[in-house]
């Protein structure tokens, strides 16, 4: 958490001072290296949490407390099978829509100064996606049994 | 004391090189789901290089498109498919001449195309959205919804088509499928399930009279 | 030297431990007011023998998860096994980064702040997926598949939640998000109240996404026993547990700031006297509020769970694509007209 930093009036400058008084270039980076700072503490918490599961914990198998849980049944055979085509089919149509929000977020920061043209072109943007959607939902890939 | 450009220069090649190893991890590594996983690190190494280059909102953009969603696909389409590794194997071996020289056209046409620019470019120049004043994302939302307005509408009918393309040649209706209505279930009625019939009190049936049909006391309400 | 290393690597490492330090903390504190809040709706007493009223119980299934065996089943395949719930736990701890919980108490105010939010969200699917394939069990596989099948579809649910508030706000930034909400008018001038459908679609996904209940479907106990993390044991089911519960309490504080104002008063601008340091926030706004507001969230997660059954399969994916989808890209435009036209009023900062 930082407390008591002026905040700089103008939020994107090209050149800030740097507490040293050296060039730093951009305020993205100084944004985003504690992003990538926190990524790493994470990661050392979760690679220390299972180091002290494997170090304090004992370590005892045993083939039946290694076989795959089947509710106490011998596992048939591999637990590895093909899924139903309608997963894929999900995952595309993820890709797809989620493709389609991404264009949403920058024309979301900037239509209102735009204007009304900007209005319009999603308004257009979105009608063609609700008539990829409304194929989709008439063609019944939405429905689960 | 370390000069703060000297840094970037620093990072740039870290990531770089985690970026060029991961991509030959996936061409290279036996396990197929390994493969997907060293491709999900390549992105988000040249993530981390757009984000030096200040380029912002494409590279988060890059993390959840392609990371976020497309290597999902790819997880469940490597996943479940099974691949078995020694076929693999085979082909890889096979395709082997053809992938060389398809890799050198693709080089040589890329390096024709942007070497030449790039011989004169500063790399990683002035950042033209600061210039500008806004931020990144303002700075890409109005090129993109002034300039190129055609080309992004192109894109939405793109999409429309790929939506309409994946639906048409995946979903295959089973013939044995049930489906309930959600919406049937809301509105159905009391009356039409169950129906209250008014009867006379009957007396039990005499147990020493027909002992040999039992079915008959169950079946009266 | 040393002093550019003091600002750049060890002030904002911590920050960061200010920051990862309370949050576990409050995921074991959360697992033993879940279990007390459900025992108290079940009328029962709820864990109540270790510590003072049993408030040291979440720490005791702390000790005993860590010192228990790491069982790794002989068909799974070790690294990815291992590696499962690691890419779980990143993301449910990395997005903390650009909450702001605080007028300038954030520890990276990034531009890009809720699409990086976006980003980590849709990471904790692979957490997900691989456990389920590398342990190679049928159960752990099912509940995966059904687990990531239901994440994505709420996923897209909540972007388009997103993108309307963007479009009130008119930023990517977080702080400048809760600068928008600000106002005369109090907790009338926070985004809820335009964008009332959003909401509750925001909220009800993020049970969703976070495979609470009622859509635990890929736990199922009754079913498949445990989901994706059914061959899991000691510190490495730990991880999924801490992963699980930090994105509910990050659920509960994002829909605070992005829809309740955040750190904003909900007296603000109803008051205007100066009493003193400690009393003031009241009205003119802290921290506390955001504790506050995503505090009440928490508890609606252990309210739904004590309160309703579980959803089938075919219900869940229904109400994502047919309700929430189809409502959220409507209210998309809505809110760029309620907007273009100055139906509302957006504040520009404090």
């Amino acid at each position: 958490m930082r407390h008591a930093e002026p905040k700089l009036p103008d939020r994107h400058p090209t050149v800030t001072d740097a507490p040293d008084g050296a060039e730093v270039r951009s305020i993205v980076l100084a944004e985003y290296w504690p992003v990538l700072l926190f990524i790493g503490v994470a990661t050392g918490l979760g690679l220390v949490l299972l180091a002290i599961g494997m170090l304090v914990g004992p370590r005892r198998p045993e083939p039946e407390k290694l076989a795959p849980y089947e509710c106490g049944f011998e596992a048939f055979e591999d637990a590895r099978m093909r899924f139903d085509v309608r997963y894929y089919l999900l995952a595309i149509l993820f890709i797809i829509f989620d493709l389609e929000i991404a264009f949403l977020f920058p024309w979301a920061v900037v239509f209102e100064k735009i204007g009304m043209v900007a209005l319009i072109e999603m308004a257009l943007f979105l009608l063609l996606l609700v008539i990829g959607f409304a194929y989709v939902w008439k063609k019944g890939a939405l429905e689960w049994e | 004391m370390i000069d703060p450009n000297l840094f970037q220069l620093i990072c740039f090649y870290a990531f770089g090189v985690v970026t060029v190893g991961a991509a030959l991890a996936v061409i290279t590594l036996k396990n197929s789901v390994h493969a997907v996983l060293a491709l999900v690190l390549t992105f988000f190494s040249t993530a981390c290089i757009w984000l030096l280059a200040e380029a912002e909102f494409l590279a988060i953009a890059l993390i959840v498109v392609y990371v976020g969603a497309v290597m999902v696909l790819f997880l469940f389409v490597v996943m479940m498919l099974d691949i078995k590794q020694e076929q693999v194997r085979e082909g890889f071996i096979r395709y082997l001449p053809v992938g060389i020289v398809v890799a050198l056209v693709m080089l040589v046409e890329m390096l024709a195309l942007i070497g030449v620019r790039a011989m004169q470019a500063i790399p990683m120049g002035a950042n033209p959205a600061a210039a500008a004043g806004m931020s990144n994302t303002a700075w890409l939302g109005t090129a993109l919804y002034t300039q190129y307005l055609l080309p992004f509408e192109i894109a939405a009918l793109i999409l429309t088509v790929g939506v309409v393309a994946a639906v048409a040649l995946t979903l295959r209706q089973r013939a044995d499928r049930r489906h309930e209505s959600a919406s049937q279930q809301v509105r159905v009625n009391a009356r039409d399930r169950v129906r209250i019939v008014k009867m006379a009190a009957e007396q039990p049936a005499r147990t020493t009279a027909q002992p040999q049909q039992p079915g008959d006391q169950e079946a009266k309400p | 030297m040393g002093e550019q290393i003091l600002n750049q690597l060890v002030w904002p490492i911590i920050y960061i431990l200010c920051i990862a330090v309370p949050l576990i903390l409050a995921v074991a504190m959360f697992v033993y007011w879940e279990r007390k809040v459900i025992g108290w709706m079940h009328v029962r007493m709820g864990p109540n023998k270790i510590g003072p009223l049993g408030l040291l119980q979440a720490f005791a299934d702390v000790v005993k998860l860590l010192i228990k065996e790491v069982i790794l089943p002989s068909s799974a395949n070790r690294f990815l096994y291992y590696l499962a719930p690691l890419l779980a736990l990143v993301p449910a701890f990395a997005a903390w980064a650009v909450i702001p919980f605080g007028e300038r108490m954030v520890l990276s105010n990034a531009n890009a702040g809720v699409l990086y939010l976006l980003a980590m969200t849709s990471l904790g699917v692979y957490g997900i997926i691989l456990a389920g394939w590398a342990s190679n069990s049928r159960y752990a596989l099912l509940g995966a598949m059904r687990s990531a099948a239901q994440v994505i579809s709420y996923e897209l649910a909540m972007g388009l939640c997103l993108v309307c508030v963007l479009v009130l706000a008119g930023s990517l930034n977080l702080t400048d998000i809760v600068h928008a909400q600000a106002g005369g008018k109090g907790f009338l001038d926070w985004f809820w109240l335009p964008l009332l459908p959003v909401f509750v679609i925001y909220f009800i996904s993020g049970v969703a996404e976070t495979n609470r209940a009622p859509f635990d479907v890929a736990e199922g106990e009754s079913e498949i026993v445990a989901g994706f993390h059914v061959e899991y044991s000691g510190s490495a089911f730990a991880i999924f547990f801490l992963a699980e519960y930090a994105n509910m309490i990050l659920v509960s504080f994002l829909a605070s700031v992005l829809f309740l104002g955040g750190w904003l008063s909900p007296f603000q601008g109803w008051i205007t006297a100066d009493v003193s340091p400690w009393v003031n926030w009241i009205w003119t706004g802290g921290f506390i509020w955001l504790f506050i507001k995503a505090f009440l969230f928490a508890f609606m997660f252990l309210w739904f769970r004590a309160s309703f059954p579980r959803y089938r399969y075919d219900q869940i994916m229904r109400l994502g694509w047919k309700v929430f989808i189809p409502i959220a890209i409507a209210w998309v435009l809505v809110a760029g007209c309620m907007k273009y036209f100055g139906w509302v009023s957006i504040g520009t900062g404090v």
